[in-house]
């Protein structure tokens, strides 16, 4: 009774309180023009991309000092590498190893690990030490008006190159790097000399992709998996696509992660000793005592990295000191000194202040670059992890909103200085040099409450300021999120960029819950990198692992397995022999299933390369699990371990099945073998039934009954059976439908699809419909896409949306974006971002690119500069753009 | 039930277009009825005049394969490039349309039971309720439908959708009135400044379009005037102050005025139609300056 008005008045408190700050931040002018964000900005822009050496170097200079190479092995891998790296420039021109040769290869590696005598352990142990030998010798750099410092690379903007991963991949394309027609990058000519005769002689027998076909017993894998028309693997480059713990690094610090590490030791140590006094089972005794041994190895080189981490910090403290000193200006002498202070406490200690807890996040990232992949390494619910820094700050009087905004957008601006490297065949799936790091703003508390808070806003108006291709943007929307932050949100995305994006807390929540995680993990969803709905801190979820060309699928089903000449399906009989669309359908799962166990058969011998011989001891201490386990995130140490795996190409075979259904056997126009042999010609031959096909056959998007049945039909099928696969990590591989530009580089290897699509198109992106074929609009292809299975997808979908500005003006505008966002919400849609571009302004950029160095789009699940995008990529942006003009009841 | 449907059940609708955003408030599914008792020379939908269904052929889509001509009963088919259909001989029965490879042949105009347009208006109804949308009645004049829409109407409403109106109001009152409980607003055209003019170009005069709007004005009726603009027709200071005037004297205080849209002379060689091209444009119009005429003469003008 006494209790109950105090409580109610107390929430009303919280909602008035809530109510206010809205009111205060609603509005994109809210916060003045900052003009050093404004200058940090242009220098962004302005710098060159520059390749990066300095880890390779680095690493090479540690190993080939403390990794003996005994003399036979020297003397085989001199002539190895030259024969290996003729293999691997062949392989870029499309002439692929000979089964002989990766016999040959595999037998070599077999023989070079022999004679290393380095044992799982002791490799783990070298590369913390390499870490720590990287952070301690790696160049430090604050450039001029930075309030937040940290080099991921060793340029302005850089891209790491990784011998140790996939790099030597690149070692074709490293003479023409900064010619090359898509994302060039400016390289020395003395890194050119050093990858070529220091640092790839090291390592291209010791790399990741070297030992991967050791783990595999299909000798085509290789060869299957560089050609890239079936399907897409990525993590050869690397490990990437994960949320590291930043909460716990926030409150713990360096030290005491390390003081964990520590008491996990000595447990350890003790479990060894008492294992040794209880006599018995000599060969049970020797197992566990090798089991705990191997935590020992992993507990020291946790310790390693830790400590290098603290040191790391000390000499960020230091250097911006000297540099302070050598500095004139009064007011940057004190920004530094500030810096240097704050370097003092973190990363080592927990954070004391928002300003110190924004800048230990990133010079987090920053080392974790020095370590592994640059891709789709995300920053997870920044407004929920950094409010109680800037609550207190703003209570102390130590802090304005304004000053906040000016220290987050520099933050921002830090986290859009890192590009990936991808060799020319990669950069057709993932053109725009986009990392991919995810911020992700609102959703829900633990307890269902609304999440958002004043910072929600205020990052919101940081990016605003900044407003570089990265990092990513994320929304999460449920019906209580307040109308405000939607209507701040709306206006950032109405100003340009595609970004933020939005996600359906009401879908993604119970579909994580279905697929094992807990309530709590589940509510607490972030997004890692595109699109990917994850959980954050205490998850490798290997996001961006595969993409799996469906419409493959259904070319292998109607061809008896074949592509071409090269059997690589089964045999699951000629068109001739499908009476019925249940005996295609059967055929299509056939072929996916065998292409899921081929395509995961190669994504297992990754990650178990990846164990053995590259171990990340420094992500293996930022997510949770793996400390408390003794085990390596490789080793599945984490305490979620899924492996995202994407299928590109949905639209094409909806609307394939779909053409199928009505003119093979319902209008019984033509016979299915005869309709396979017109497409195999690139319907040169029957020309007007393509024209049929296209005008007279309804298309996914366009919310027609049975485009809409196999929408859901083919979503559920591969979901359900991706779902059956574990990897080597105790994890299940989790399916997603996002497809960045993968859709570009599997249609320009396939010919025609009974849709109606001609060969070289490129497939549909994410789960859109294919470009120019949602005739009636965005409500309609939105209806159709909330027909995709939404029960078991578990890492992300995509649906781009385009809308044309003209008609989003103004507070009307905004209420027709939410209405647009919460009607497909409320019917079961999971994600949705939006284009919003004059497609003018896109044909001038295409033929003036000097114009727009600024310009971002939002490419199929991620934002990327449009200067940095392959030009059938722009030719395709400005279609799909034009298209919406012309065609769509929108324009 | 299905074989013999009686004709109240049936309306012809010659286009349906979802996420409408300038008709209405929201999003909005629009419903394009065929038939209408004016004839404006601009009418921006020749193809809603006539009632019954009719053929229209896209010359720039056609390849001259003339599976039409094999599709066709009545020797309708011309093989003239410019001109396809022989309109004397053809009974828009539909047959080319459907075996068109390129829809270079279409049929305006598809029939409904009120249930088949209601589920096409209920694929959008969580975005109507999302955004505080919901359909508009176009055409044509929906109004002469008026059996079939209290059945569809009452249908709509069971859905709780929100309805507007989009009418020229040239019909007798007692029409509209047993529709009126269903619609929630009229967006109501008058076009012209006086009778005169009406007949001239419409074909009819104002008067039932006047007697109309103070009936809807005695009921309260939530109504927004709108005026197409039409150049040199209802455009200059004397046209406007007379339209005012007659708007004036029974009421009304403010109107949207709606900018010219001169696409619909792209239509007009592919339909057997009597309107002509006007080549009209609007650049000769000063929105600003005829926005200040309206004012002037106490209507607001809202563009």
């Amino acid at each position: 009774m006494h209790e109950g008005p105090k409580s109610s008045s107390m929430a009303m408190d919280h909602t008035s309180q809530k109510k206010e700050v809205s009111q205060k931040f609603k509005s994109l002018g809210s916060i003045p023009v900052n003009s050093r964000l404004k200058a940090l900005r242009e220098d962004i822009l302005n710098s060159q991309y520059h390749i990066c050496t300095q880890k390779a170097l680095l690493l090479t200079e540690y190993f080939r000092k403390h990794v003996k190479i005994d003399p036979l092995t020297r003397a085989l891998s001199a002539i190895h590498y030259k024969a290996y790296v003729r293999s691997i420039e062949k392989a870029s021109q499309q002439v692929y190893q000979k089964r002989w040769q990766v016999r040959l290869n595999n037998k070599l590696n077999a023989f070079y690990i022999v004679r290393e005598r380095l044992s799982k352990a002791q490799r783990r142990i070298e590369f913390a030490k390499a870490f720590r030998y990287i952070l301690e010798n790696m160049e430090l750099r604050a450039y001029e008006l930075e309030l937040i410092v940290g080099n991921p690379s060793s340029y302005r903007v850089g891209s790491p190159i990784h011998p140790d991963l996939g790099g030597l991949l690149m070692l074709p394309e490293i003479d023409m790097l900064d010619r090359r027609e898509q994302n060039p990058l400016d390289i020395e000519k003395e890194q050119i000399r050093a990858l070529r005769e220091e640092i790839f002689p090291y390592w291209f027998n010791r790399s990741v992709l070297a030992r991967i076909p050791l783990y595999s017993h299909n000798p085509d894998l290789f060869n299957i998996m560089l050609e890239g028309s079936h399907f897409i693997l990525t993590q050869f480059a690397g490990i990437s696509h994960v949320t590291p713990d930043y909460p716990t690094i926030l409150r713990l610090g360096f030290k005491g992660i390390r003081d964990r590490i520590l008491n996990k030791m000595d447990e350890v140590k003790s479990e060894i000793k008492s294992a040794r006094e209880v006599a018995g089972d000599p060969e049970a005794f020797r197992a566990k005592v090798m089991l705990l041994e191997d935590k020992l190895a992993f507990y020291e080189a946790s310790r390693i990295v830790a400590e290098a981490a603290i040191n790391y910090g000390r000499r960020w403290s230091a250097y911006l000191k000297t540099e302070a000193e050598k500095v004139k200006d009064d007011i940057r002498k004190a920004e530094l000194l500030e810096l240097s202070d704050i370097f003092k406490n973190i990363p080592e200690n927990p954070a004391s202040s928002f300003y110190e807890a924004v800048q230990c996040v990133f010079i987090t990232h920053a080392m974790l670059h020095q370590e592994s992949f640059q891709h789709g390494i995300s920053f997870g619910r920044m407004d929920q992890y950094l409010y109680d820094y800037y609550k207190q700050d703003i209570e102390n009087g130590k802090i304005t909103p304004e000053k906040a905004v000016e220290i987050l957008g520099c933050f921002v601006g830090k986290a859009g200085e890192l590009l990936p490297l991808f060799f020319n065949r990669a950069t057709e799936y993932f053109s725009g040099l986009s990392s991919a790091s995810g911020i992700t703003l609102g959703g829900k508390n633990e307890d269902g409450s609304d999440a958002v808070n004043e910072l929600s806003y205020l990052i919101l108006l940081a990016y605003d300021q900044i407003r570089l291709r990265q990092p990513n943007f994320h929304i999460r929307v449920h019906p209580e999120a307040p109308p405000e932050f939607l209507e701040l949100s709306y206006e950032v995305l109405k100003k340009g960029g595609g970004l933020p994006a939005f996600f359906n807390d009401e879908t993604i929540v119970p579909a994580m819950v279905r697929t094992g995680f807990s309530e709590e993990d589940a509510i607490d969803y972030s997004i890692v990198g595109c699109v990917e709905w994850g959980c954050p801190n205490k998850s490798f979820p290997a996001a961006g692992a595969g993409f799996i060309n469906l419409a493959m699928a259904l070319h292998l089903a109607l061809h008896n397995g074949y592509f071409g000449d090269y059997k690589i399906g089964q045999q699951t009989g000629l068109p001739e022999t499908f009476k019925s669309m249940e005996d295609l359908l059967s055929a299509y799962k056939t072929q996916l299933v065998h292409m899921l166990s081929l395509a995961t058969e190669g994504n297992d011998a990754i990650e178990m390369a990846h164990a053995y011989h590259r171990p990340t001891p420094f992500l293996s201490i930022i997510i949770d699990g793996c400390i408390d386990s003794g085990e390596e995130i490789n080793d599945g140490g984490a305490i979620y371990n899924t492996t995202g795996f994407q299928g590109i190409g949905i639209a094409d075979v909806v609307d394939s099945l779909t053409a199928i259904e009505q003119i093979v056997f319902n209008e019984n126009k033509i016979s299915l073998k005869d309709f396979t042999e017109i497409i195999d010609d690139n319907f040169s031959k029957d020309q007007e039934l393509r024209d049929y096909i296209v005008n007279k056959v309804p298309k996914y998007g366009e919310n027609t009954g049975s485009a809409d049945r196999y929408a859901g039909l083919i979503s559920e099928v591969y979901a359900e059976e991706i779902l059956k696969f574990s990897n080597p990590r105790g994890g299940k591989y989790a399916p997603g439908f996002w497809s960045m530009t993968t859709h570009q580089g599997f249609g320009r290897r396939m010919g025609a699809l009974p849709s109606g699509r001609l060969a070289g198109v490129p497939l549909a992106n994410g789960i859109s419909p294919c470009n120019g074929w949602d005739r009636k609009g965005p409500t309609a292809s939105m209806v159709a896409a909330s027909h995709i299975n939404n029960s078991l997808i578990t890492n992300g979908y995509a649906l781009n949306q385009k809308l044309n500005l003209d008609y989003l003006n103004g507070t009307e505008g905004n209420m027709l974006l939410d209405g647009l966002i919460r009607g497909y919400f409320d019917m079961g849609g999971m994600q949705v971002q939006f284009n919003i571009v004059d497609p003018q302004i896109l044909i001038d950029a295409k033929k003036h690119p000097e114009r727009y160095p600024d310009l971002v789009v939002r490419v199929s699940g991620y934002s990327a500069y449009f200067n940095d995008l392959t030009e059938s990529m722009k030719e395709e942006l400005i279609d799909r753009t034009l298209h919406c003009l012309e065609n769509c009841s929108c324009g | 039930m299905t074989s013999n449907v009686i004709d109240k059940d049936i309306a012809t609708i010659f286009d349906i277009q979802r996420f409408s955003v300038h008709d209405g408030p929201g999003i909005r599914t629009l419903i394009f009825f065929k038939g209408c008792s004016l004839q404006c020379a601009w009418c921006q939908n020749p193809e809603s005049i006539r009632p019954q269904k009719e053929m229209a052929f896209y010359e720039d889509r056609c390849i001259g394969c003339y599976k039409c001509e094999d599709a066709c009963s009545y020797g309708a088919i011309l093989k003239d490039i410019h001109q396809r259909i022989d309109w004397g001989k053809c009974t828009a029965c539909g047959d080319c349309a459907e075996v068109c490879p390129e829809n270079a042949i279409r049929i305006v105009g598809k029939s409904y039971s009120a249930q088949e347009l209601l589920e096409e208006c209920l694929k959008d109804k969580t975005f109507y309720d999302a955004s505080g949308g919901g359909i508009t009645l176009s055409g044509g004049e929906p109004v002469l439908h008026v059996s079939f829409l209290e059945r569809f109407l009452s249908m709509v409403k069971e859905n709780t959708i929100s309805v507007l109106l989009e009418t020229a109001g040239n019909y007798p009152f007692s029409l509209l009135e047993s529709i009126l409980s269903f619609i929630d607003c009229i967006y109501y055209d008058y076009k012209l400044p006086g009778s005169d003019e009406y007949r001239q170009y419409t074909g009819s005069d104002n008067k039932r379009i006047i007697e109309n709007i103070k009936r809807l004005l005695s009921l309260s009726f939530p109504l927004d005037i709108r005026i197409p603009l039409i150049p040199g027709i209802n455009t200059t200071p004397e046209q406007i102050a007379q339209m005012c005037e007659t708007l004036s004297n029974i009421g009304i205080k403010e109107v949207h005025l709606l900018k010219y849209n001169f696409l619909w002379e792209a239509k007009i060689p592919r339909l057997n139609t009597k309107q002509r091209v006007m080549n009209l444009s609007d650049n000769i119009l000063d929105y600003d300056k005829i926005k200040e005429y309206f004012n002037m003469h106490s209507i607001k003008a809202l563009l």
